[in-house]
């Protein structure tokens, strides 16, 4: 597991340096830097898992970086004194958000929501942010109609047609993702509301009509799980 | 632009009075030598001079022809302006005197130059009449001053001076105490302001001229002294010119006052001296001088869009039309009046304009002291010292403590110096120490602090070197070998003080936050507050880190 901390107060990163070591049992190699232009630098070079950023750093407002850090395949806790920021936070796609002063115990929620595939909703995320060359595009969730999984990366396929790639996988995706968005397959996520019919042929395989008529396999072992979203979202 | 519309209005309405003619006058001749039978109405006038000549110390007569057009309605009466002593004659018939004529061994009783006489109703029928004036003129033996003669009913003569008088005085005394207010408003105000001084001058030179032009109806002045009253207005007229346009020059902020009214005083005084003796003629010059000057600064002010200037200038264009259609000699008087108005008005504007300003600025002190107690509590501070102060109580207690002490002593620092708007510099500093105390801990990192040349006592605003501080904590890095320094250095001569605050560090990579955020704001808002415009700050990167500098002066820099 390799993490990086990016924070301007030494007592605080070292403070969480040593919780995220305690956390992985000192199976992570953990990095701290001091400054938002620095993280990136790092960033352009290194590969890593898990990102926490302080969003206030030298003065700085963090928010004109973190939809670049969202884009990207890692995931992004944000531990901050500004709590009101939380919410804009969530919007942009962060996994978590640590307001300051925290203990133990908050920090391992964090880090647990990193590391187990256990998804948790977060309804406050709106856009998903995606890097285009040398610039980021916020794309509102409203606009997507299923994501594909492909390779470590993700297509997102909006209701115009167009697709877009995702730096994150389907299962870090997931996590971030609000309800509404159900993973049917290991391979597709899609948007609820965009569900038009279960389609049933011969030899139990299940499949799923989307509205705008494109058909869609369901995982045998999710087929369950989802009909009861699907027949709770049509009720 | 209510206002203007008014004074326009009230200006054309005063202009459309006539008055009604009831007589002929025709131009007087003179003789010298003296003859009873040269009273008589009918008298061949053929060997008479239509110039007087050199009288010296004869006596001399005067003869004019009145004609009578129309009946008056009352019981007739005369009012003759004539300089000298004189016995007055109508149809032969002695009326009166003014004064009394001397001889070679009589010194003259001189009269005043102007005297009212009721006419006996048998010679009052419309017609052909003559006046005759048996005269001497022993004082301005050289000056041919003209012989004015007015009819009309002896009551109208008489009244007209007192209603024409009592409308004056009742502008007089408005000047009066408009004066008597402005003076104590510039003695007993905080802050002197010179416009208002200005203004009160200018109430008080109006008021006396007033006084001064219209003392002449109930004040008997004999000939001799008659020209001291024109000299005295003429100077009022003057300063009052003068006086005018360095006001509106102030209150609209002109940029090259000294320039136009240095022209306007050349000009003034040029009226003076080429026009020595014709008063009626430099006042009007005068008026006219000022008048051209306020006007092109008016002008200017509008170009500017200056508050309260379009009035102004409908006051000023008021003024002209009544000057240009008024034909009475007051018609001066009135245009001044208006002028005083809209002076008068601008000035209430002007008021406005400052109770805004002192409203403002308490509401900026109350803002300023919110921000300096707010440094402490903002989430960004007080969130992550209590971060680390967590670590440092589970981490190490003993040091944990420490850091709680040096917070506790900040906070008490802030809470005593939170509602003044100076404080010693000493003060100051024992903030900023503890400050760096605190933040070492945070960012555990070795802050030094040093200061030279300061005196304890000199009294700085509150929180702004601590401001610079945490602007050196947030942008600056330690070196290398993770030594990071504060300096703070006081130099002063006779009119200035300056404080030199540097960082030395490595500047972070530069941000907009730096030199434009809420800190810098902070720190000019307070000096503002504290030495009105008798401050300068700047901040800029050194080789050695960062530096800025305050300078506090004695007079408006």
């Amino acid at each position: 597991m390799r993490i990086l901390i990016i924070e301007d107060e030494a007592r605080i990163a070292r403070r969480i340096e040593r919780m995220t070591n305690d956390f992985f049992e000192g199976n992570a190699t953990i990095s701290i830097i001091d400054s938002l232009k620095k993280g990136i630098e790092f960033l352009e070079k290194e590969k890593i898992n898990i990102l926490l950023l302080d969003l206030n750093l030298n003065g700085r407002d963090g928010f004109e970086v973190l939809s670049t850090m969202t884009s990207r395949s890692f995931q992004t806790i944000v531990v901050s004194a500004n709590t009101e920021n939380a919410l804009r936070a969530f919007e942009l796609g962060v996994l978590d958000f640590v307001p300051k002063p925290f203990d133990r115990e908050r920090l391992f929620l964090a880090l647990n929501r990193a590391v187990t595939l256990k998804k948790e909703s977060n309804n406050s995320i709106r856009y998903l942010s995606v890097r285009k060359t040398g610039s980021i595009k916020l794309i509102d969730l409203d606009q997507m109609g299923y994501i594909q999984g492909a390779g470590i990366y993700s297509e997102i396929h909006l209701l115009d047609g167009s697709k877009e790639l995702h730096d994150k996988g389907l299962d870090t995706l997931e996590k971030i993702l609000p309800s509404g968005f159900e993973r049917i397959h290991k391979s597709y996520i899609i948007n609820i509301v965009q569900a038009d019919r279960i389609l049933v042929s011969s030899g139990s395989r299940y499949n799923l009509q989307l509205k705008n008529g494109e058909v869609l396999p369901i995982g045998r072992s999710r087929y369950k799980g989802f009909k009861q979203q699907f027949e709770k979202h049509f009720e | 632009m209510k206002p203007a519309y008014f004074l326009l209005f009230f200006a054309i309405l005063c202009t459309s009075c006539k008055r009604q003619v009831f007589y002929d006058e025709f131009d007087p001749v003179f003789k010298t030598g003296d003859s009873i039978k040269w009273s008589v109405k009918n008298l061949d006038q053929k060997r008479w001079s239509v110039d007087r000549g050199f009288t010296g110390k004869n006596i001399f007569w005067v003869r004019a022809n009145v004609k009578l057009i129309s009946s008056v309605g009352g019981r007739l009466g005369l009012q003759v302006d004539a300089f000298g002593a004189y016995e007055i004659y109508w149809d032969g018939v002695k009326i009166g005197n003014n004064g009394k004529p001397g001889s070679i061994n009589k010194p003259e009783i001189p009269g005043t130059e102007c005297q009212y006489f009721l006419l006996p109703d048998s010679l009052s029928n419309i017609g052909m009449h003559t006046v005759a004036l048996r005269t001497t003129q022993f004082s301005y033996p050289k000056l041919q001053r003209g012989i004015g003669l007015k009819l009309n009913t002896y009551i109208n003569l008489i009244k007209r001076p007192l209603v024409i008088s009592s409308v004056m005085f009742i502008m007089a005394g408005a000047f009066f105490i408009a004066f008597f207010y402005y003076a104590f408003l510039y003695f007993n105000s905080h802050k002197r302001s010179y416009p208002v001084m200005i203004f009160s001058i200018i109430c008080l030179l109006f008021f006396s001229l007033l006084i001064m032009e219209y003392i002449k109806y109930y004040i008997e002045i004999p000939y001799p002294q008659f020209f001291i009253r024109l000299e005295i207005i003429g100077w009022l007229t003057f300063s009052i010119s003068i006086l005018v346009p360095l006001y509106f020059s102030i209150q609209f902020s002109l940029k090259r006052k000294l320039l136009l009214l240095s022209a306007l005083l050349v000009t003034l005084v040029s009226i003076y001296i080429y026009h020595y003796g014709h008063y009626d003629i430099s006042a009007r010059y005068y008026s006219f001088a000022m008048w051209i000057t306020t006007m092109i600064i008016v002008l200017e002010a509008i170009y500017r869009k200056e508050k309260g200037s379009f009035l102004v200038l409908a006051g000023m264009l008021a003024s002209t039309v009544m000057n240009s259609y008024l034909v009475y000699d007051f018609g001066i008087f009135i245009f001044y009046t208006f002028i005083v108005f809209a002076m008068l008005y601008l000035h209430t504007i002007k008021m406005r304009e400052i109770e805004l300003a002192h409203e403002s600025s308490l509401l900026l002190s109350s803002r300023l002291q919110l921000e300096l107690i707010k440094k402490n509590i903002q989430p960004h501070f007080i969130k992550n010292t209590l971060t680390s102060l967590m670590d440092w109580v589970e981490d190490s207690p003993k040091q944990g403590a420490e850091f709680i002490q040096a917070l506790a002593t900040e906070f008490d620092i802030m809470n005593k110096i939170a509602e003044e708007s100076l404080i010693p510099i000493r003060q100051e500093i024992s903030l900023c120490q503890m400050h760096l105390k605190v933040m070492g801990f945070r960012k555990e990192i070795a802050y030094q602090w040093e200061d030279f040349g300061i005196k304890d006592d000199e009294l700085i605003p509150p929180a702004i070197i601590h401001t610079l501080l945490e602007n050196g904590i947030t942008h600056n890095a330690p070196y290398q070998d993770g030594t990071m320094k504060f300096r703070l250095t006081y130099s002063e001569d006779l009119h200035l003080k300056e404080y030199v605050f540097e960082t030395i560090g490595e500047n972070r990579e530069l941000s907009d936050e730096r030199i434009g955020g809420g800190g810098f704001k902070y720190i000019r808002a307070r000096l503002e507050e504290s030495y009105p415009g008798r401050w300068t700050f700047s901040s800029s990167a050194s080789n050695q880190g960062w530096i800025s500098k305050i300078t506090l002066s004695d007079t408006t820099i």
